[in-house]
């Protein structure tokens, strides 16, 4: 039989009952729509976390007392356990890594920025040696930058964030004035460019000191971290090697014995989101599959009654010459169209649902074409495999019993 | 039997079909023998319950007898396929049921379309064919009408025209009038008679005498036996042979 003519039939059926066809759709509409969404908004998350969060170039890498990333409780045990890293392991590491372009170091606290009258708490204070802004490509919009010469005076001299700029020195050039950082006066010599928030926390609450002057304000028994760019991309494996050299043989690491300090990369923290975000797809595609099935049992249910419903129209189609093929080829069309119906409505309300997203989140839900294709094939197989019993049982059917058959 | 080469289009021999119901046996046909031959018109005739419908079936390849040989243009049904079957009722069988039959969502043209659709002829020809059979039986005007929207008659003259569609062998007609009123009856058997003497065969099941009148021959059935085998009115083209198959009680 024709294929478009079977179509033709099937939407024709489908038609004349709608409010059922919509009904018995919903288990397929959930099932595709979950999966359209959740992969698009995965996919947005994906993106943003690798160009928001874990956005260290890809030159560059961390040297840190422990992981970013803990996800076990011993491992958080043995971190705690670990030596400080210290600005003489900075200095080690700036004067042995030769596979270094720049080494910088960086620690951080909370605090309160004072000027005038205003005040900001909650900002975060960073001493960041003169190399950071570099690694961590954040320019100066205006004024000057940390200098080395700052460093080693230790002195009391700062760049500020923008939202700084916006709270505390409202329609003022804050260059050149001073504000209470903790109580204690900075000058401000530069501002930083925006950098916009991430997951709704504004990146630019900042107040930048030099390093050394942050150690003595705060005290140096506090871990550093250690920034270092790399030569290049291709020298990034054997700078690594060279700190992890470098600070084995400082701590006297026996050769079997891991490292007790961390060394990260973007790719490093990026292999964790793909952990965490592979987790999320499964535990999604395990729900979008239950609920797919389940809308293929109610497909099946559906065109069960729909074959007992028109025995007598199989039983006219026989006797006027239709093969067993023909009638199975028919229901066959007729569950796999219904449960295509249902996926593109499922896609049309995940598109939207992604899109809505996209919208009033900061996440860049894209919607992704393979998940659109995969949508569109599977409710289309959940229809054909769940429509074959039903069609079997209408193509078996005896023409005389069928054109006989009363409800 | 058939003699100077002219074949029957049927013939059956001592065809019985029983059914079992609990312990009792029904023999809705007895041993049913009889030949049709190309351009006849016969009437099957016989009290209700009598097999009437049940040998249709049969002949219609719908049903399968529970005993007995039945050929159609000389092949031996029950040595036929599923699809083989289907080709047979598709091709050879133009069948027009007391109830019409037709599928309620779909227009007349539609209706009579759907056996070209399962011979798969080509959709332009298919088309044509439809139109120029509903044209035959005088409907051309209402192509695009579905079932609800054409009265009894209508109805019944397009099931004709899907039953005429694929240019049948043989029309069978079980009680084609039986759900019309008189007027509209006679209006159809008009019909039968024209696609008659334009060469159709037709064999044709009803109860009431002057509408078997139309037909040249009559068989008469009574408890799924042939009582009875006439011919009213000779066939000029060819004679078939009155075959009476006497009631054995
Ligand atoms: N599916 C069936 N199961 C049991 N008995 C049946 C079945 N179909 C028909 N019969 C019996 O077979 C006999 C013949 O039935 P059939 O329908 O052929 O009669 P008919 O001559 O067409 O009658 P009518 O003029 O009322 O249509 C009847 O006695 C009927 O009860
Ligand atoms: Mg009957």
């Amino acid at each position: 039989m024709d294929f478009l003519e079977a179509v033709h039939i099937s939407l024709d059926s489908l038609k004349a009952n709608k409010l059922r066809s919509i009904l018995t759709l919903i288990g397929i509409i959930i099932g595709v729509m979950t999966v359209i969404a959740v992969v698009s908004i995965i996919n947005g998350l994906n993106t943003y976390v690798s160009t928001k969060i874990f956005n260290l170039g890809a030159d560059v890498f961390i040297l840190s007392k422990s992981p970013a990333v803990i996800l076990n409780i011993d491992d958080w045990e043995e971190a705690q356990k670990r030596k400080d890293l210290r600005e003489e392991d900075y200095q080690a590491v700036k004067e042995g890594c030769q596979h270094c372009q720049l080494v910088g170091a960086a620690v951080s606290a909370v605090g309160r920025v004072k000027y005038e009258q205003q005040s900001l708490t909650n900002v975060t204070i960073s001493g960041w040696s003169a190399a950071m802004p570099q690694i961590l490509d954040i320019d100066v919009v205006s004024g000057r930058e940390l200098t080395p010469l700052d460093e080693e005076h230790k002195s009391h001299t700062c760049v500020i964030g923008n939202d700084l700029v916006e709270n505390l020195f409202p329609g003022l050039d804050p260059i050149g004035r001073e504000v209470r950082v903790d109580d204690l006066p900075y000058l401000v010599v530069g501002v930083a460019k925006k950098l916009g928030s991430t997951l709704g926390q504004s990146r630019d609450n900042f107040v930048m000191i030099p390093v050394t002057t942050f150690l003595k304000e705060y005290g140096s028994r506090r871990s550093i971290r250690i920034f270092a760019k790399a030569y290049g991309q291709a020298a990034l494996e054997q700078a690594q090697d060279d700190v992890r050299l470098i600070m084995r043989a400082r701590r006297h690491v026996p050769y079997a014995k891991k490292d007790d300090f961390a060394i990260e990369t973007n790719q490093t923290f990026l292999a964790i989101w793909a952990n965490i975000s592979r987790a999320f797809f499964l535990v999604t595609i395990a729900i979008a599959s239950i609920s797919l099935i389940v809308g293929g049992v109610v497909i099946m249910n559906i065109m069960l009654v729909s074959v007992t419903e028109r025995t007598r129209e199989i039983g006219v189609r026989k006797a006027i010459g239709a093969r067993r093929h023909d009638i199975l080829l028919q229901f066959l069309i007729e569950s796999s169209t219904l449960s295509l119906v249902g996926g593109l409505c499922g896609i049309l309300i995940g598109v939207v649902i992604a899109k809505l997203v996209s919208l009033f989140t900061p996440l860049p839900a894209v919607i992704q074409a393979w998940s659109i294709a995969m949508g569109l094939l599977v409710s289309t197989s959940i229809g054909l495999f769940f429509g074959i019993y039903p069609a079997t049982r209408a193509a078996k059917l005896d023409p005389i019993a069928a054109l006989r058959f009363e409800l | 039997m058939g003699k100077n080469g002219n074949r029957p289009m049927i013939l059956t021999e001592d065809l019985w079909k029983t059914y079992e119901m609990g312990s009792e046996k029904i023999h809705a046909l007895h041993g049913v023998s009889f030949e049709i031959r190309q351009n006849e018109y016969v009437a099957i005739m016989g009290p209700s319950g009598s097999g009437k419908s049940t040998l249709m079936n049969v002949i219609g390849c719908l049903d399968t007898p529970s005993q007995g040989k039945y050929y159609i243009n000389d092949r031996l049904v029950s040595e036929l396929s599923d699809d083989e079957l289907a080709y047979i009722r598709n091709k050879e069988i133009g069948f027009v049921f007391q109830t019409f039959n037709l599928l309620s969502r779909a227009t007349a043209l539609h209706n009579v379309e759907l056996p070209l659709i399962y011979n798969g002829t080509p959709s332009v020809e298919r088309l044509e064919r439809a139109k120029a059979s509903l044209v035959k039986v005088d409907l051309g005007d209402r192509m695009g009408h579905k079932p609800n929207e054409l009265s009894g008659g209508q109805r019944q003259r397009v099931a004709i025209a899907r039953a005429l569609v694929n240019n049948p062998s043989i029309i069978l007609a079980d009680e084609p009038t039986g759900n019309l009123d008189t007027a509209t009856g006679v209006e159809i058997m008009n019909l039968f008679e024209r696609l008659w003497e334009q060469g159709n065969t037709i064999v044709l099941v009803t109860h009431e005498h002057d509408i078997a009148a139309h037909a040249n021959r009559i068989i008469h059935l009574r408890d799924g036996r042939i009582e009875r085998d006439e011919i009213v009115r000779q066939v000029e083209a060819q004679k078939p042979q009155p075959q009476t198959t006497e009631a054995a009680t």
